[in-house]
């Protein structure tokens, strides 16, 4: 039973660099299934973290199409493209970015807020959450006062907090330590188990090897499978 | 949602302690401003409008015109009632009449009350109008009877301190020690804002056994006397132009052959009972009360509109410059689903948050004003006032507005930001946010130096007004007036006998009024030569013979009358001009027609001002007591001092007011007036203005020198490592401070220039009032424009000399 939950058919993105049209992305196949755990990786500039973004709807394909879950996003209004990946997508980013004003149990929350989850649900769904990740004692604490790992780790509780079919981390663990790194990566792998879709982009085959499946990209373009 | 939007919305006002303040500060004033001066127009324009159909009731009023110009009076001839008595546009005709009996006496207790004010006599139709509420008395038959009297609850316990309302009823006053009169009635006092503050309602016939005899028997078409009132309640359907048809040939009817030669004309018009309270023309019934100016009330608005928009343009500056350090937090959101909307809704509760914050120091902040402001405040106006609801919610409209104006376009531009590109510090601050900062900016400047143009220019104004010569003796001298209602000389001649014995005086007279205050008596005067007739009108001043001298008048050629009763005119070449005299001297002896009869010339005094310098100066004569002794026109003794320093004044003040005592034995009613201080309430009104304007741009130098302070604080911060390496690279600490301060420098330069012509239109327009006009001189305009630089420069200064001062090494390590 291997849906397909997201599929991409010569997505192209292009962007206006001066008076030159630049190819950031250029007919790029791919068809993810649920339950995957894929690795982008390539070096710098090679497109990652822009395919990332598409993926995850905050920026859009200039070309070619996309389908998630069946529905054609390229051909989405604004308005209901946010509503798909407030429900499906959650982000985890290299440099956290988490709300410096917000506090770890706030900055966890802040999801449910945009989607209208009442109070109470809200703190239930949160305090499971701190209690999974083993970060109660750390829930009224600011960001600042977190070590990176601990950092992170607040990062992917939001991003799971709204139970998403599909977690795009962006060199989730680029600011990392080794151990901290592998911490998250396993952590990662556990979710995946669980259900959760993953794609990372990341320069580091041993992360790499945590996925099932690798997809190469230089300079836009998919390379290898 | 919305307690973690004022959460982070309170976080976030903490982080920025300085712009939050500068932010409150800007808000807080401006708000204040709005309050104080909202409370006053809803106080003011909610004067008498709870009467029972108060829109259908109009006071009828007499407006005069001349070829020399307009003249009001709030009162109507006593004829003019009975004329429109049967006319069906009327539903109610109430006349009454006010006069302050002399004395009231309360033989029960022996009690007796001098010149009671608000008494009327009227009748039944003046409580049809008016609707009172009867507490004690016959509310049916209504002062239908002669030597009847209605009293409000107050009067009552004036004159029965002990007695209750009903036990007041048939008790007798006596009124100028011969009226016997019966109280029918007690009523309520109007409890809400009234200009119709009557306390004593005297029935109509009794007026009959007063000095007003004859009259109210002969009611004559050509006497207007404003002591006569005439209201009305117009019927629903009724027809103004009907009315006011009516009124032109009831006045053309009664012209008197006077007014027909002199081109007079006057016209019957209706006052509506809600423009009394604004109307100088007409004036209100409570002189001490001070009347509302609608012109004064919109200057005030615009005041308070000012700060208000000064307020909100530093809050729009700060905001959208520190736009940037918001970006992250604002990436974040929007990847974890925020819609702009919901970031737009975050942003604007984050401004009210604040604007509410400034509201709450403001209503403190406001009852503080209302002392500050007591001369622009009418006296009944309270803190309590914001209770009443109309203001509650005008107040909650007013912070949805300034919430509005303040935080929709920093709303707009934090949204807009592109989640993406922020993430990844891709940011760019547009080039057209900076710019509008600094339109805003010098919109800001533009009206604070407009305000120093203006402050400058009305002090330099008054104080040319108040240093002007007014062509006679203003200081060291001082008027003694004779108790109200004397109406012969006698003992004012011995009172002035005592002072002689005074050796600090140098000299007295007994006169009318000073040769310049605010009452005036007029009258027309003709003179003929050959066949050529001369009209005028002609002032009076009254004075014995030597008037001239202790003011100081000079007399250029002639002599003064020979004594008070003379029939003999001392005219200012003024009159001597328009009567077509080529010098003083060729006036002497000629003969001028007053009221038909023909009157030498026997002097020729030097021009004086005889009003404040807005006006000029008009033709005047200096005459004598011609009607004594049926009537005196002396009220006063007018003294001059040797000494001209207030050196010993105390002690010889002391003694023309125990010489008074000696004289005046029964009555105190001692009345001692400078001469110089008269001269100064002239300028009341141009004080006040300039009072306003001093406020106005304390304030708004204040507000926008607090938002430049505020980007210059943001501008700097971030050009720490510009400033760091241009120290590394050997720039010295004031080629640092002219670079940071340049930008901002011109920025008030602009202002300057933008502000110099509006001033100069709103100046000259002003000073359009004046005869007498200072120059509005250039250097007036250098010193404010440097003024305001310079405070620029050290505000600005404040902040870059210490950026100039850090040590490039700490800025610089950090990257």
């Amino acid at each position: 039973m291997t849906n397909t939950l997201l599929k991409l058919s010569r997505a192209t993105r292009e962007v206006n660099s001066g008076s030159k049209a630049v190819k950031l992305l250029e007919h790029i196949d791919l068809t993810v299934t649920e339950g995957e755990f894929i690795s982008l990786m390539g070096p710098s500039g090679s497109g990652k973290s822009t395919l990332l973004n598409c993926i995850g709807m905050l920026d859009s394909f200039t070309g070619g199409g996309y389908t998630f879950l069946g529905e054609p996003v390229h051909r989405m209004k604004e308005k209901n493209r946010s509503k798909l990946y407030k429900e499906y997508i959650g982000f985890v980013f290299q440099a956290y970015h988490l709300i410096d004003e917000l506090t770890v149990f706030e900055n966890i929350e802040t999801p449910l807020l945009y989607k209208n989850v009442k109070s109470s649900e809200r703190k239930a769904l949160v305090a499971d959450m701190l209690d999974r990740f083993n970060i109660v004692g750390k829930k009224d604490l600011f960001p600042i006062q977190l070590s990176g790992g601990q950092q992170q780790l607040v990062g992917i509780a939001r991003a799971l907090i709204s139970k998403p079919k599909l977690i795009l981390a962006d060199e989730p663990t680029g600011n990392l330590n080794s151990k901290q790194s592998e911490e998250i990566m396993e952590l990662f792998s556990q979710l995946n188990k669980e259900g959760v879709t993953i794609i990372q982009a990341t320069h580091s085959e041993n992360n790499a090897s945590y996925g099932s499946r690798i997809v190469n990209l230089l300079d836009g373009k998919i390379v290898t499978e | 949602m919305i307690k973690n939007y004022i959460k982070i919305a309170w976080r976030n006002i903490m982080k920025q302690k300085v712009f939050s303040l500068i932010n409150v500060i800007g808000l807080t004033i401006g708000l204040s401003a709005s309050f104080v001066i909202g409370l006053m127009i809803f106080y003011d324009t909610t004067f008498d409008n709870f009467h029972n159909d108060g829109d259908r009731i109009y006071r009828v009023v007499t407006n005069f015109g001349s070829p020399d110009g307009d003249d009001y009076n709030s009162g109507v001839t006593l004829a003019l009632e009975d004329a429109i008595k049967e006319d069906l546009n009327f539903e109610i005709i109430s006349g009454f009449y006010i006069e302050r009996p002399a004395i009231v006496e309360n033989k029960d207790n022996n009690s007796e009350f001098k010149w009671p004010n608000f008494v009327v006599y009227t009748d039944k139709n003046y409580f049809e109008i008016f609707d009172y509420n009867f507490l004690a008395g016959d509310e049916v038959e209504v002062l239908s009877k002669p030597n009847t009297v209605i009293l409000t609850e107050k009067r009552a316990a004036d004159y029965f301190p002990e007695l209750k309302p009903a036990e007041v009823i048939g008790k007798t006053l006596v009124y100028n020690d011969s009226l016997q009169i019966t109280v029918t009635g007690i009523v309520e006092n109007f409890k809400q804002r009234t200009d119709v503050v009557f306390e004593e309602f005297i029935s109509r016939p009794t007026l009959l056994q007063t000095r007003l005899r004859q009259d109210v028997l002969n009611k004559n078409w050509n006497n207007t006397n404003s002591a006569s009132q005439l209201f009305v309640k117009v019927s629903e359907s009724a027809n103004f132009e009907t009315i006011q048809k009516r009124f032109d040939e009831l006045t053309l009817e009664h012209r008197s052959e006077d007014a027909k030669k002199y081109n007079n004309t006057r016209t019957f018009e209706l006052q509506p009972l809600s423009d009394i309270h604004f109307n100088e023309n007409y004036g209100i019934y409570d002189w001490s009360k001070g009347q509302a100016s609608k012109s004064l009330l919109t200057n005030l608005a615009l005041v308070a509109l000012f700060l208000l928009v000064l307020g909100c343009i530093n809050f729009i500056n700060l905001n959208t410059a520190q736009a940037s350090q918001r970006a992250k937090e604002i990436g974040i959101r929007k990847t974890l689903g925020s819609s702009r909307k919901q970031l737009i809704g975050q942003f604007m509760g984050e401004t009210f948050l604040l604007v509410f914050l400034s509201a709450i120091l403001s209503l403190l902040l406001s009852k503080w004003l209302i002392s500050v402001f007591s001369d622009f405040i009418p006296e009944g106006l309270e803190f309590e006032l914001f209770k009443s609801p109309i203001i509650i919610l005008g107040i909650i409209i007013l912070l949805l507005i300034v919430t509005i104006l303040s935080g929709f376009y920093p709303a707009l531009v934090l949204s807009k930001f592109n989640a993406v590109s922020v993430l990844q510090n891709r940011l760019s601050v547009g080039e057209n946010k900076v710019k509008l900062r600094k339109y805003l900016t010098v919109f800001q400047f533009t009206i604070a130096q407009v305000f120093i143009i203006a402050t400058l220019l009305v002090g330099k104004q008054i104080n040319f007004l108040l240093s002007k010569d007014m062509g006679f003796k203003t200081n060291a001298i001082v008027s003694v007036y004779s108790p109200r209602g004397e109406r012969e000389v006698s003992k004012k001649k011995i009172y002035a006998e005592k002072l002689r014995g005074i050796p600090e005086i140098k000299g007295i007279s007994i006169g009318g009024n000073p040769p310049a205050s605010f009452s005036t008596s007029t009258t027309n005067a003709s003179y003929v030569d050959g066949d050529k007739e001369v009209t005028s009108e002609l002032q009076f001043i009254h004075g014995d013979t030597n008037y001239l001298d202790v003011f100081e008048l000079n007399l250029l050629a002639g002599r003064v009358h020979r004594n008070d009763t003379v029939r003999e005119l001392v005219i200012n070449e003024t009159f001597g001009r328009i009567l077509g005299f080529q010098s003083p001297e060729e006036a002497i002896g000629k003969n001028v027609v007053l009221s038909g009869e023909n009157i030498p010339v026997v002097g020729v005094m030097s021009d004086f001002h005889q009003r404040s310098l807005k006006t000029g100066i008009e033709p005047m004569a200096l005459i004598g007591d011609w009607y004594r002794p049926r009537f005196s026109q002396f009220q006063a003794l007018h003294i001059s001092f040797k000494n001209e320093s207030s050196e010993g004044l105390k002690r010889t003040l002391t003694k023309i007011e125990n010489a008074y005592k000696t004289v005046y034995t029964e009555v105190d009613d001692y009345q001692l007036i400078f001469m110089d201080e008269t001269i100064q309430q002239f300028y009341s009104r141009e004080e006040k203005v300039s009072k306003l304007l001093n406020w106005a741009t304390g304030l708004s130098i204040l507000i926008s020198s607090l938002g430049l302070l505020g980007l210059v604080i943001y501008t700097t911060n971030r050009r720490v490592k510009e400033i760091g390496v241009r120290k590394v690279l050997g720039a010295s600490l004031l080629q640092i401070n002219t670079l940071l301060c340049k930008e901002f420098l011109i920025l008030v330069a602009i202002a300057f220039v933008v502000a110099v012509p509006i001033a100069w239109y709103g100046i000259s327009s002003w000073l359009q009032d004046f005869t007498y006009k200072t120059g509005i001189s250039f250097w007036v305009f250098l010193i404010s424009g440097s003024a305001m630089i310079l405070f620029a420069l050290i505000v600005i200064s404040a902040k870059t000399l210490h950026a100039a001062n850090t040590n490039p090494v700490n800025s610089l390590r950090s990257e």
